[in-house]
């Protein structure tokens, strides 16, 4: 988040308006990602965890991007992650989301 | 100090392209653009593009292309174009290939990134101003030419009368 406060620097609105700009991308991917099919070819779990984890890493949350960016070169390698990787993933991504949510009440 | 260099960012991830827009106007960078598709940026050059351009290697969230295909057709028409490639992909293969198509920087995105985009394009902007610089130089150093050719010609004519 230091990024966003930085540029924000101080001005709530802002700030605000950033945090949304983020959970107009996220929210939609999570359900995205929780509606994924774990057999099916994994290429389009890749393009999504590829998309939010530079987000994620704006936002700061290091532990779900090094997570993200596991999983993705996981799948670019040949690779297939399992349902409750990508369960745990949507986990920590929702529990991102309610963060942001938070920060905007 | 406001920076006279034109940039676009090409890039399909909305909220971080908005950031680092802002980012890059709070560093004095006034006249940034923003392209969420390789197709819609390719439309809006010409040969004369002045502008230095922050590109993105994985546009698939925004059109069919991707950031190679785009410095491509961006290099056929605009050679001059300074690009500086953006991406996500920690690939070794993508830096060669984006940096022997004419890329002029490859920053991998990370928590630094915004600050290396900046870096990169003060390096752009320095470059820029050192040419106009030259052309001016050149310009005085022509005119003075001239004006000693004149002179030499006005004494030759009033020697000769």
């Amino acid at each position: 988040m230091e990024i966003i406060d930085r540029l924000s620097a101080g001005d709530p609105e802002k700030k605000k308006y950033y945090i949304r700009l983020f959970l107009d991308t996220l929210e939609p991917e999570l359900e995205n990602l929780r509606g994924a099919h774990i057999g099916a070819p994994q290429e389009p779990i890749r393009a999504i965890l590829h998309k939010l984890k530079s987000q994620v890493q704006t936002i700061g949350a290091a532990d779900a991007h090094a997570m993200m960016s596991a999983h993705e070169q996981t799948i670019k390698g040949g690779g297939t992650i399992s349902q409750s990787e990508l369960d745990i993933t949507c986990d920590l991504l929702s529990t991102l989301i309610q963060n942001l949510q938070d920060l905007l009440k | 100090m406001s920076k006279h260099l034109k940039i676009a960012l090409v890039d399909d991830d909305i909220p971080n392209t908005e950031i680092l827009r802002d980012f890059l106007i709070r560093n004095g960078y006034s006249h940034v653009d923003k392209y969420h598709d390789g197709e819609s940026f390719l439309e809006s050059i010409d040969r004369f593009d002045e502008r230095a351009v922050v590109l993105d290697f994985d546009l698939s969230g925004g059109g069919e292309l991707n950031g190679l295909e785009v410095l491509e057709a961006l290099k056929e028409r605009s050679p001059q174009t300074h690009v500086i490639f953006y991406s996500g992909q920690d690939s070794l293969e993508v830096a060669v290939e984006s940096l022997k198509n004419g890329a002029d920087d490859y920053i991998v995105k990370s928590n630094a990134a915004f600050a290396l985009v900046k870096t990169s394009l003060d390096k752009v902007y320095d470059l820029q101003v050192l040419r106009l610089s030259e052309k001016r130089n050149q310009r005085i150093s022509w005119a003075l030419a001239l004006g000693w050719l004149i002179t030499l010609v006005g004494v030759a004519i009033f020697v000769a009368n």
